[in-house]
């Protein structure tokens, strides 16, 4: 690995709680800029809420999230937490596109309304942006008028719109039937060659293998291992990880 | 003799009325008529766009994080869903005019002006009601979807939560829209010559009450049947394909 890596994001002991029940246990993680970074780990625990505190769309109660050393702990409840979360794109499992607007519009509201593009900009960019997921004859249409995948490629064209540094894949494929899932792995491992850090929670381990940089394992609200591809998959350091790569490598 | 406990029917001729449908054509009546249905029209939109406009403002408020907002939103609610219409037209047009002053209680138009407030108020209760439930129901995913683009809080109410929303709550809006019409019947109660208290004047004055009620039968039909129209059309036209009216 090259030395002049620099940190983008840095999670610092976070620590998260739904009433009672803790989700994110102290958890502390660095993200360096142009990175790939895959996150795994068994259905609840704490994968999408960590994404959810990076750009603030969650509260946590203990310590902080730095990105690019803007802290999210100080600039939330104030307009600055805007423009951090400008910065950093998001794709939901669910799609989450707006349906009541055409695949073009989802594209560029925000990029017309945060930061005030012509019309016509907006329509040139978002064009573009449908061109390169691969769906700009759909631009006209609603979502509820587009395929699974289509709409998963809205919504990485949606993300990217405001040209963030980083953006974040929330289970991009979980709900997507099996042939699509291909089309959508492929844009986004693009986008990784484009330079982009890319945070993907997933249980795609073919795409953690040939696109991730590293790997970070997480259970019960906390990281049990981050570590590069190879050594994550040839050479597991805990004992968890090795047991979750054995079962999971069968499938690769 | 008919069977007992079955009811004998209405024999017109024999109670020595004589149908006169001329009486709804006829000067000056048809022009009482006309007018009538005219300050319905009136009556009905105006008051509507209080309720719309009041009712989306309260509806917003119930949504929002902040506790005093909430409960603002939620007092005014009960208090006019909790009251007879009538009776609050009876309050608003006799108990609040004379503790505003006289002036006020002696103005000319204030059957009107409080007809039109006591309809607005009292219906923006209704639709802040719809109005809550329908932005309740966007699913969490399109506030977190617009806020991770950096869209403000403003922004997602403008360009999503409210737009969905709204698409959400167009069949109990009809509903609404369709019952202001009817309820602004109550309206001649307090003083105001709309379609019904025109109809109820031309029977006192003609004893032809059966043809003068009829009219405004057809009349209250016209009105509703068109507001079925035109909500149908905006239905169609702001139609989310895959889900609102499926099909």
């Amino acid at each position: 690995m090259a030395n002049e890596k620099e940190t983008l994001i840095k999670i610092d002991e976070v620590g998260k709680w739904y009433e009672d029940v803790q989700a994110l246990d102290g958890i502390s993680m660095e993200i360096d800029r142009k990175d790939v970074v895959v996150i795994c780990g068994p259905s609840g625990c704490g994968k999408s809420t960590l994404l959810r505190c990076i750009n603030g769309l969650e509260e946590f109660e203990e310590g902080d999230v730095i990105v690019d050393g803007v802290s999210v702990r100080e600039v939330r409840g104030t307009k600055n937490i805007y423009k951090l979360r400008s910065k950093i794109g998001m794709v939901f499992q669910h799609f989450e596109l707006y349906p009541h607007l055409t695949a073009l519009e989802n594209v560029t509201l925000a990029p017309k309304k945060v930061f005030n593009m012509s019309k016509k900009e907006a329509r040139q960019k978002g064009m573009e942006l449908l061109e390169r997921v691969g769906i700009p004859e759909q631009a006209d249409q609603k979502p509820g008028e587009l395929s699974g995948g289509q709409q998963q490629r809205v919504g990485i064209a949606r993300a990217i719109a405001m040209d963030p540094q980083t953006i974040m894949f929330d289970e991009p494929t979980s709900a997507l039937d099996p042939e699509m899932i291909r089309d959508v792995l492929e844009v986004m491992a693009d986008l990784a060659k484009e330079g982009l850090t890319m945070i993907v929670v997933t249980h795609e381990m073919g795409f953690a293998k040939e696109v991730a940089d590293e790997i970070a394992f997480m259970e019960n609200g906390n990281i049990v291992e981050h570590n590069d591809v190879e050594t994550f998959f040839k050479n597991p350091e805990s004992e968890r990880a090795k047991e979750f790569v054995d079962r999971v490598l069968v499938h690769i | 003799m008919k069977s007992r406990g079955q009811l004998p029917a209405l024999h017109f001729d024999k109670m020595g009325y004589q149908f006169d449908w001329g009486v709804i054509i006829r000067e000056p009546y048809w022009r009482w008529l006309l007018n009538g249905f005219i300050k319905t029209l009136i009556l009905g939109s105006i008051s509507w766009g209080i309720a719309l406009f009041l009712g989306i403002i309260v509806g917003t408020i119930r949504t929002l994080p902040a506790k005093t907002a909430r409960a603002i939103g939620k007092a005014y609610v009960e208090f006019f869903r909790n009251i007879p219409l009538l009776v609050q037209l009876f309050f608003w047009y006799y108990v609040i005019p004379p503790m505003i002053g006289q002036w006020f209680n002696r103005m000319e138009s204030l059957p009107w002006i409080m007809a039109i407030f006591g309809l607005g108020v009292y219906t923006a209760s209704r639709v802040a009601e719809h109005f809550r439930s329908g932005l309740n129901s966007v699913p969490k995913g399109q506030r977190q979807a617009g806020l991770s683009t950096g869209l403000s809080n403003w922004q997602l109410y403008r360009y999503i939560i409210i737009p969905y929303g709204f698409r959400l709550m167009i069949p109990p809006i009809t509903t609404e829209f369709l019952t202001i019409f009817k309820n602004s019947a109550l309206a001649m109660t307090i003083g105001v010559l709309e379609l019904s208290g025109q109809s109820y004047k031309i029977g006192t004055w003609t004893f032809h009450s059966f043809e003068s009620i009829t009219a405004a039968v057809i009349g209250y039909l016209l009105i509703g049947l068109s507001i079925i129209g035109f909500m149908g059309w905006v239905e169609e036209k702001l139609k989310i394909p895959g889900l609102v009216g499926r099909g």
